[in-house]
């Protein structure tokens, strides 16, 4: 709690100090006014402001039962809350980058927002899903020097924690357990330095199959 | 040798092509992110790729809070009146109250709402 107080002084400090903005200004008017100065500033079309309802609506399918439903005025209140949840972050990281005379919003300034804001829980899955995604696109994007070695050093924890998101994701992914379990070997970093041990695992699995049909056949018979 | 498939289902549980590997397209997020604020000046490729997975465990959070909230009312459909509950209920939600509070939010721009944050802090 003392935290979070702590936090909100901050934002609203500087918030104070940028009173001089039309934007606040507009904020003593009326509510139409603020509409027609929004309307102006933000030309964007409504579906740019959003993310797209489709996507949204996929995701949060994954956390509730089969047989339950989600009504259409749900889906957009949740495309509006995602909204303002990255605003809302971004607005923190960068304040954080303005303290720091930086005009950059990197990966880190959006963790420590997250964090800031009492996301804490979201971390650790947001490191191993960044984590992953180099490995996956031969790191692509420009990482400093630095970060990379302080990648490498934490490799056997993010390895760790590999593993345990692989188990929290098995509960949400049923169609997915039977991948997530063949995919298990590419995670021990001894093994990904080998295609073999994909072959013979593929080809044993052929070979039960075909004993079970070999086995069904010859009960028929 | 690789197997795309157990990739996709473990980074973001199947996706359609446009999005690539993420869930979300960045493109938008990106968008989001500079509309935010006149303080938010450059973004680094990084930035939004971090925001497609943690709007994917926001949306989660929220969707799953939100269901408790249509199953104690002995209901099987979400609606908007459960995600409102689920926000008043948890406290890393309170920066939403407002916005579901009010019922022609898809008319008010994301910088009112902030403002309106403000006035209450302030008070």
């Amino acid at each position: 709690m003392e935290d979070e107080s702590h936090n909100n002084i901050l934002p609203n400090g500087f918030n104070t100090g940028s009173t001089e903005s039309p934007c606040l200004k507009t904020s003593t008017m009326t509510t139409q006014h603020n509409n027609n100065n929004n309307h102006q500033n933000h030309s964007n079309k409504e579906q740019d402001r959003f993310l797209p309802i489709a996507n949204v609506g996929r995701i949060m399918k994954k956390v509730i039962p089969p047989n339950g439903k989600i009504s259409k005025d749900a889906k957009e209140t949740v495309q509006e809350c995602v909204s303002e949840f990255i605003s809302f972050v971004t607005g923190e990281a960068s304040d954080k980058c303005q303290r720091e005379k930086r005009k950059t919003i990197n990966g880190d300034d959006v963790i420590w927002a997250i964090t800031t804001l009492g996301f804490e829980d979201y971390v650790e899955p947001l490191k191993t899903y960044l984590q992953k995604y180099k490995e996956i696109e031969g790191e692509k994007l420009n990482i400093p020097k630095q970060l990379r070695s302080e990648q490498r050093l934490h490799q056997h924890q993010q390895n760790h924690n590999n593993n345990h998101d692989e188990n929290n994701n098995q509960p949400f992914n049923g169609a997915y357990a039977s991948s997530n379990l063949i995919s298990q070997p590419p995670y021990v970093p001894t093994d990904q330095k080998f295609s073999l041990p994909f072959s013979p695992n593929s080809i044993q699995n052929q070979l039960r199959q075909q004993e079970q049909i070999d086995s069904v056949g010859h009960w028929y018979e | 040798m690789r197997q795309a498939g157990a990739y996709s289902g473990l980074l973001c549980g199947g996706v359609s092509g446009r999005t690539g590997p993420h869930s979300l397209p960045l493109a938008r997020i990106k968008k989001i992110m500079k509309n935010s604020g006149e303080g938010v000046k450059m973004i680094s490729g990084e930035a939004p790729i971090i925001f497609s997975k943690a709007c994917d465990l926001f949306i989660e959070e929220l969707t799953r809070r939100s269901w408790i909230m249509a199953i104690q009312g002995k209901r099987r459909t979400l609606h908007k009146e459960d995600l409102a509950s689920a926000v008043i209920a948890t406290d890393i939600f309170d920066f939403l109250i407002t916005l579901v509070s009010n019922s022609d939010s898809h008319a008010v721009g994301g910088a009112t709402n902030v403002m309106e944050v403000e006035t209450i802090d302030y008070s």
